[in-house]
């Protein structure tokens, strides 16, 4: 761009919409206060859920973007430039097995696995690094055992787990391996939020950008915990529980449970394991599918990478998962 | 929105910053970020850490308080800059997406899971204790979990079957059913590992209550005699008494 090329900067009421939407906000709070909604058993059910999953992910969300921040202020490019030297087969399973030392749930790697692609790392390594951490994490692998203690299939199911957790991570890294970086980031319009023309020290650029991918994050959970809200409020359960035992489609049934139900995954093990009428398959792909695709990681994914991202690791996941699950089960016997 | 726009030229944005002012777009992320640190501090300040989460993640609040804490200063402490960034429509709306679960969460009175999410939970129902080891006791006192495992578990249901007749004091909430008589009720308590998302129902069938005392959702505490009958567990009632919700209304493995 030439030095005298003219700059465009809007100069009027560069507070207006701050101002508008903390009103708008604010009217709705009142609104729901003085509505006294809670009394309505639906709405309030919607809103334990939503705002428990809210209270419980937030945090980690944070955690996530903490690391991410640390990643693109503190890490040079050339360090992921030299690992994405790597051979290719070397780089999917060495992302996979990274993810033991991550030991945050499902949405905390993603503000990571895209600071790791944007920062050069190669963009079938991140996003296998996303799907395996939340899997393989130790955290996770210590819930599964506690879950299943005392059960004919203890070992099973954690090896299981981890093992075709591992397969189905590399196996998407593999599919979205091509890609570019930029073809894999979808851009970020907050972004003008973070950065300006400003000389900032590496602490506050580290502020900047944690609090950019809080931000940018964090709408995404909002809007993926209130579907997941909204189809535990309103969805029943037992409507699900009637495919018990019909096979393969009860694990098809259970991998859109976990879906829906997007719960962590260093708690989906207790929940899989409730589950007595449904065989070992359909709860070996509950735990496999969940931390890989629900309802809130649709909307990070989405938000993150574009909606056709989303499309591919849901159709890549489910069929590995699906085929995995049953040639495990097949094993087992 | 009707913006002035004023000519810059890359020259002077770049070597002519002009005296520091408050930068709107830093100002609306760090309240952002503020608000949900103020949530995190509400939530944990005014125990309602419980109606959420498990004991086994309830550290994530107190955690979760402390590094929004810190990231809401960190932000802070950068507002002023020469260079002023305007708050976008988009962005106005993306911060206005974030702000809201805060002021909801805020601006409503404190509840728990009732006898609304039984009807919708109750598919996974009582197997849930089989996973969380909750034996029973071949002496002493016998815990709601305890009597969903011997549900779900035949072995723990052995032990129960001995101990019919039991004295057990259980506290939970009620739920009706349209078909059954009007001195029986369910009595049902959650069960959450990690948060509500994860809640599944425990229930007993009280008899010999009261008729008409009692109403869906009340808090009761239920005194009398356990009997394991099929699939279900039935405490004859010999005292029922109306109480608050308890500070802890769920159970945790």
């Amino acid at each position: 761009m030439a030095g005298s090329e003219a700059l465009v900067r809007p100069t009027t009421a560069p507070w207006r919409n701050g101002v508008v939407a903390l009103l708008v906000v604010g009217t709705i709070g009142l609104a729901l206060a003085a509505a006294s909604i809670e009394r309505v058993a639906a709405i309030q059910n919607f809103i334990l859920v939503f705002g428990s999953l809210l209270v419980e992910a937030i945090p980690f969300i944070l955690v996530g973007a903490a690391v991410s921040a640390l990643i693109e202020v503190f890490v040079p490019i050339s360090a992921f430039e030299r690992l994405s030297h790597l051979p290719r087969p070397l780089q999917l399973p060495a992302a996979a097995v990274a993810g033991f030392a991550f030991p945050v749930c499902d949405c905390g790697s993603v503000p990571v696995a895209r600071r790791l692609a944007s920062k050069g790392l190669a963009p079938g390594a991140a996003i296998t690094f996303m799907l395996a951490a939340p899997i393989l994490n130790p955290l996770v692998i210590a819930s599964t055992i506690v879950a299943y203690r005392g059960r004919d299939v203890l070992w099973q199911m954690v090896i299981g787990r981890m093992v075709l957790g591992l397969i189905t991570a590399i196996v998407v890294g593999w599919v979205i391996g091509e890609r570019t970086k930029e073809e894999l980031l979808r851009p970020r319009p907050s972004d003008a939020l973070v950065h300006s023309h400003e000389h900032d020290s590496r602490m506050t650029e580290f502020f900047g950008h944690l609090a950019a991918d809080f931000i940018f994050m964090g709408r995404y959970l909002v809007l993926g915990a209130a579907v997941a809200g909204a189809l535990q409020t309103f969805l029943p359960q037992s409507i699900l529980s009637s495919v018990a035992g019909v096979p393969i489609l009860d694990v098809v049934v259970m991998m859109a449970l976990a879906a829906m139900l997007s719960i962590c995954s260093e708690s989906d093990a207790f929940v899989a394991a409730s589950f007595v009428q449904f065989g070992f398959a359909a709860q070996l792909a509950f735990l496999c599918f969940g931390p890989m695709v629900d309802m809130k990681l649709g909307f990070l994914y989405s938000g993150t990478f574009g909606t056709r991202f989303f499309r591919t690791v849901a159709i890549v996941v489910a069929a590995v998962t699906l085929t995995g699950t049953l040639w495990v089960q097949m094993i087992v016997k | 929105m009707s913006t002035t726009e004023l000519p810059l030229t890359l020259d002077q944005a770049v070597t002519e910053p002009g005296p520091k002012r408050f930068s709107p777009a830093r100002t609306a992320v760090a309240l952002t970020v503020g608000a949900w640190a103020g949530l995190f501090w509400f939530v944990l300040l005014s125990g309602r850490i419980s109606l959420y989460l498990g004991t086994r993640t309830n550290w994530v609040v107190p955690t979760g308080a402390v590094i929004l804490t810190a990231a809401f200063m960190g932000r802070a402490s950068s507002l002023r800059v020469s260079d002023p960034e305007p708050i976008g429509k988009r962005d106005a709306i993306s911060l206005s997406v974030l702000v809201l679960p805060v002021v909801i969460l805020l601006a409503l009175p404190p509840a728990a899971l009732g006898s609304y999410a039984v009807g919708r939970r109750s598919g996974v129902g009582a197997a849930f204790a089989s996973t969380a080891g909750a034996a029973i006791p071949e002496h002493g006192d016998i815990s709601m979990v305890s009597v969903a495992s011997a549900l779900a578990n035949r072995e723990t249901m052995k032990i129960l079957v001995q101990r019919a007749g039991s004295v057990v004091s259980f506290t939970g909430f009620i739920s009706r059913q349209s078909d059954e008589p009007a001195t029986e009720f369910l009595l049902n308590r959650f069960v959450i590992t990690c948060c509500v998302a994860d809640a599944i129902d425990t229930q007993v069938r009280v008899a010999n209550a009261p008729p008409g005392q009692f109403k869906s959702d009340q808090w009761v505490r239920v005194t009398g005699k356990v009997y394991p009958l099929g699939r279900e567990v039935i405490v004859d009632a010999s005292t029922v008494t109306g109480i608050a919700r308890p500070s802890h209304p769920y159970l945790n493995p």
